[in-house]
């Protein structure tokens, strides 16, 4: 069953796109970020790769208005949306996970994601609709119920997913959803993400340091190392580039060989 | 007319030492155990109440007040660290984990406790008495008078802000309180032993709790039982508005709200002169408008996302 | 999953149930109210009356309280501001010319007229609503701490102004004349009119927006939630309950002075809605309860007491004390306060969801405060 988004009046189209055009974050004389330009597509598994610090997720927190870069644009559909507040940005259509998960804690699962879809602008009764829609199709409407400080480690993280595509968003941004699973729950994981897409008709941006993940999952892979931009491509490209495995696949032992 | 400026400008100065060191007081506490006490205020009061017999007579005689001043300094400070102390113990230590809101009601609890203890000893008429009363006696500096006891407050005040620094700077326990500030749970997984910074907190405030008593008592030369309220209303909001979870924020908010109410007081024509607690509330308003963290903003309470 | 209660056939008996089920925690604590008015009306104890309608007062208030604290999560502590506003605007709008004129000193629409005291009651309670959502726009962009500290601010201004404010308040002095005319059943009126806007509230996608925030406002903002506009809501409508409180209050004693909207009451309404629990409308409800009936009982022993042939009396500050002890005895042990952020349980069993005309209901082994 497709879900057409209807948030803003802005339907889900197939040509939609997230562009950040020269973004730089300066922390008070470091760059955090320098220069990086990334341009995704509707349907589109893209992947953010790089080693720790290298600015990931200060790149999210732009895209997702956490972060205002010292210099840059982000367009989203050809809008310019630099500077925008986050809630403005998650009405538009712009959904993140986080590190930390963030889950509402003294809520039940199906309500942190109701308020997620409450945030777009539902009402109250579509929203626990969806709520569940969503659950059910991530096979988690037995724990829809309970309270999400209640849940282990791996099911908060889905919680999380879920709350994000509560959101009915053009682009999804996750942020290393994979870490700290087991080999088994990053095999449901590469599932969940790999039919996203389709299913919400939306872009998925995902950080990872999984290597299996990624490969596993993304369509195109853009690497950074110390706020730089060192190479763009498909997975094999990104595997055998020299660059990327001196900066980064090198130092890091068998997860590189996916 | 330099004379009147220079006048209020050190009334001002000696407020905002007062409101400076009940505000570190509260800042120390804030810092290690994200608790804001109300009742450091009554700890104040009951220092004051200290001086003198437990009685509930009008006229009031003087106990540790009439002992040899190092003595009398000596001894209201050690009563104010016990009672700091036992204040931690009894009440605040099981509370430890609990919310924020919980940990200040238990302060509000506390001070409404230690409020009508003394009220029920001491009963609830304002006792006046005279402790140091030489001291009110102006010095003649160049051509001006100031009282001894500002100058005493403003150079007591400084040399405890100096040591105070030298403590948090250079000593072991000094050093390990600056990292339980920053964050608790990293410094008790490096070896930093809760129980003890904690009770160095409160043993800390309870000594500058004991200054400002005193200090308070020589300039008012009354006690009552609610005398520590205005105290800490001002110093909680001095902390706030200097930044909380910084100290010399504290520090510098407790001068902004002492000469703010001096300045007020003394530039306001006289029919808006007593709604000045009033223009000292919406100055503090305006300075959270426009920085809502406070003047000294400190990291370690900002979220990373 | 829900599918087999979908099959159940939708009569209206099926209907009804689900709409008691939805407003079991409203109802439930409606009827507590009204049971205990009954009961002191039978036995026509005066003073009892006066002491419940005085525990009605406070429920409106503390309900007014946990509207915005219990959601949002930001400790206030300017509230009683509100109610200050409330009960000397039902003075202005209620005292006879004839009264007025000896205390205050009121422009000629309010000095020479006497307005209907229910529609100045909804007025004198527009007013402080008013106030908060102006003062609210600015300061609920602020963070958790800094709001609290600035809706103190906001008091203190009034509790300063208010006191000096000789023409319209009487100043320091007790305001006396404002016509009386709350019992103890227009308090349980107004008690459960408050229930249920709270509840409702709660209910709504504004509640559950606002709950989001005071778990985790960067998780929320993401999700699409404006936090200022969201808490600003709360705001207002829980001042509009405080300044009916104030105008209960006013019209409960027949006087007013503005020493008593001061410290004294902050404190009291905090600690009933935290000893309750602050997270949930019953929690509210209970701290009101438990805190009145402790007072009672300590005044009653403070007073006096026999034991064995010998009164005892114990010195003035005694009930003060005891209740600040038994807070801190509380709290030790029930720091999330007494209900713990849950609502009144649902006895009769049964599975996880009934729709009923267009809100849901859920029931899971715990029910949080947000069903």
């Amino acid at each position: 069953m497709a879900q057409t988004a209807l948030q803003s009046g802005v339907a889900n189209t197939p040509d939609d796109t997230l562009e950040a055009f020269d973004i730089s974050v300066h922390f008070e004389g470091l760059a955090a970020i320098d220069n990086v330009t990334i341009a995704m597509k509707n349907k589109e598994v893209f992947g953010l790769i790089g080693p720790n610090g290298a600015g990931k997720t200060t790149l999210v927190n732009v895209l997702t208005g956490f972060q205002k870069p010292t210099q840059g644009r982000v367009v989203l559909g050809g809008k310019d949306i630099t500077g925008w507040a986050p809630h403005k940005l998650g009405r538009g259509g712009l959904a993140r996970t986080f590190q930390a998960v963030r889950l509402f804690r003294d809520l039940p699962v199906v309500e942190n994601l109701e308020v997620a879809a409450v945030g777009t602008g539902l009402g109250r009764r579509e929203a626990s609709k969806r709520a569940l829609d969503i659950l059910k199709w991530m096979n988690f409407e037995q724990k829809a119920f309970d309270q999400a400080d209640t849940l282990p480690y791996g099911e908060e993280r889905r919680v999380g997913i879920g709350r994000a595509l509560a959101m009915s968003p053009r682009f999804l941004l996750l942020d290393e959803p994979a870490a700290g699973l087991s080999d088994a729950e990053c095999d449901e994981l590469m599932g969940v993400i790999s039919r996203i897409p389709d299913r919400f008709e939306c872009g998925v941006l995902l950080i990872e340091h999984n290597m299996r993940v990624i490969m596993g999952v993304c369509h195109r892979i853009h690497v950074i190392d110390s706020g730089k931009t060192i190479a763009e491509g498909t997975p094999d490209e990104i595997q055998a580039n020299p660059e990327v495995i001196r900066a980064y696949l090198g130092s890091k032992s068998e997860e590189s060989r996916a | 007319m330099l004379q009147t400026i220079i006048q209020n400008a050190v009334d001002a100065i000696s407020l905002g030492s007062l409101f400076a060191l009940t505000a570190l007081g509260i800042g120390l506490i804030f810092g290690v155990m994200r608790l804001i006490n109300f009742a450091h205020g009554d700890f104040i009061m009951v220092g004051a109440y200290a001086l003198i017999v437990p009685s509930a007579a009008d006229a009031a005689m003087m106990f540790i007040g009439a002992w040899p001043a190092p003595i009398l300094v000596i001894s209201i400070i050690s009563v104010l660290i016990v009672v700091a102390l036992a204040s931690e113990r009894v009440a605040f230590r099981p509370l430890r984990t609990a919310d924020p809101s919980i940990l200040l009601i238990t302060s509000f609890a506390l001070s409404f406790f230690l409020q009508n203890l003394v009220l029920m000893v001491y009963s609830g008429r304002p006792k006046g008495i005279p402790l140091w009363p030489n001291l009110i006696k102006p010095v003649l500096v160049g051509e001006i008078r100031i009282p001894q006891l500002h100058i005493i407050t403003i150079s007591v005040t400084l040399g405890l802000l100096i040591l105070l620094v030298l403590f948090l700077k250079r000593t072991a326990i000094g050093i390990q309180m600056r990292a339980a500030s920053e964050d608790f749970r990293m410094a008790q997984l490096l070896g930093v032993r809760g129980n003890r910074v904690i009770a160095v907190a409160f043993a800390i405030s309870g000594l500058l709790a004991a200054v400002v008593a005193l200090l308070f008592v020589a300039q008012t030369g009354t006690l009552s039982y609610k005398m520590g309220v205005p105290l800490v209303l001002f110093a909680f909001v001095a902390t706030v508005v200097g930044g909380m979870g910084s100290l010399s924020g504290a520090v510098l908010g407790g001068f902004v709200v002492g000469i703010a109410s001096v300045l007020f007081q003394a530039i306001l024509p006289a029919d808006m002169r007593l709604n000045d607690d009033a223009w000292v509330f919406g100055l503090i308003l305006l300075i959270l408008l426009v920085r809502p963290t406070g003047l000294v903003a400190v990291k370690a309470l900002q979220e990373r996302v | 999953m829900s599918d087999a209660a979908m099959d159940r056939p939708d009569t209206a008996a099926v209907r009804m149930v689900a709409v008691v089920r939805f407003f079991w925690t409203p109802i439930v604590l409606a009827l507590f109210g009204l049971a205990a008015v009954v009961i002191v009306w039978a036995s026509g104890d005066g003073v009892l009356a006066r002491t419940i309608t005085d525990a009605l007062i406070r429920t409106v208030l503390v309900i007014g309280l946990y509207i915005f604290i219990g959601n949002s999560g930001v400790l206030a502590f300017g509230h009683i501001a509100f109610m200050l506003i409330g009960g000397y605007a039902a003075a202005w709008f209620t005292m006879s010319p004839f009264k007025k004129s000896f205390a205050l000193d009121l422009p000629p629409i309010l000095a020479n007229n006497e307005f209907p005291l229910f529609p100045s009651a909804v007025v004198a309670g527009l007013l402080p609503a008013l106030v908060a959502a102006i003062v609210g726009i600015p300061i609920m962009r602020l963070s958790g701490i800094a709001a609290s500290i600035a809706t103190f601010a906001v008091l203190a201004i009034f509790y300063t102004v208010y006191s000096n404010w000789d023409s319209w308040t009487f100043g320091a002095s007790t305001l006396v004349g404002i016509p009386i005319y709350v019992n103890m059943w227009i308090a349980l009126a107004w008690a459960v009119f408050a229930m249920f806007v709270a509840y409702i509230y709660q209910q709504t996608k504004f509640g559950l927006a606002l709950r989001a925030t005071r778990e985790d406002p960067i998780a929320a903002r993401a999700a699409g939630i404006n936090i200022p506009v969201q808490r600003l809501i709360a705001f207002v409508v829980s001042a509009f309950f405080m300044g009916i409180a104030g105008v209960l209050q006013a019209h409960f004693l027949g006087s007013l002075i503005v020493n008593g909207f001061w410290l004294g009451i902050t404190f009291l309404s905090l600690a009933m809605l935290i000893i309750g629990g602050q997270r949930s409308l019953t929690g509210a409800v209970v701290g009101v309860t438990m805190v009145s009936t402790i007072v009672e009982l300590l005044r009653q022993v403070e007073a006096g007491v026999e034991v064995a042939g010998v009164i005892f009396e114990l010195p003035g500050g005694f009930q003060e004390l005891g209740l600040a002890v038994l807070m801190i005895v509380i709290l030790i042990y029930r720091p999330a306060g007494i209900m713990g952020g849950l609502e009144v349980p649902w006895p009769f069993g049964g599975n996880r969801r009934v729709l009923a005309g267009g809100f849901t209901i859920v029931h899971a082994e715990r029910t949080p405060a947000s069903e």
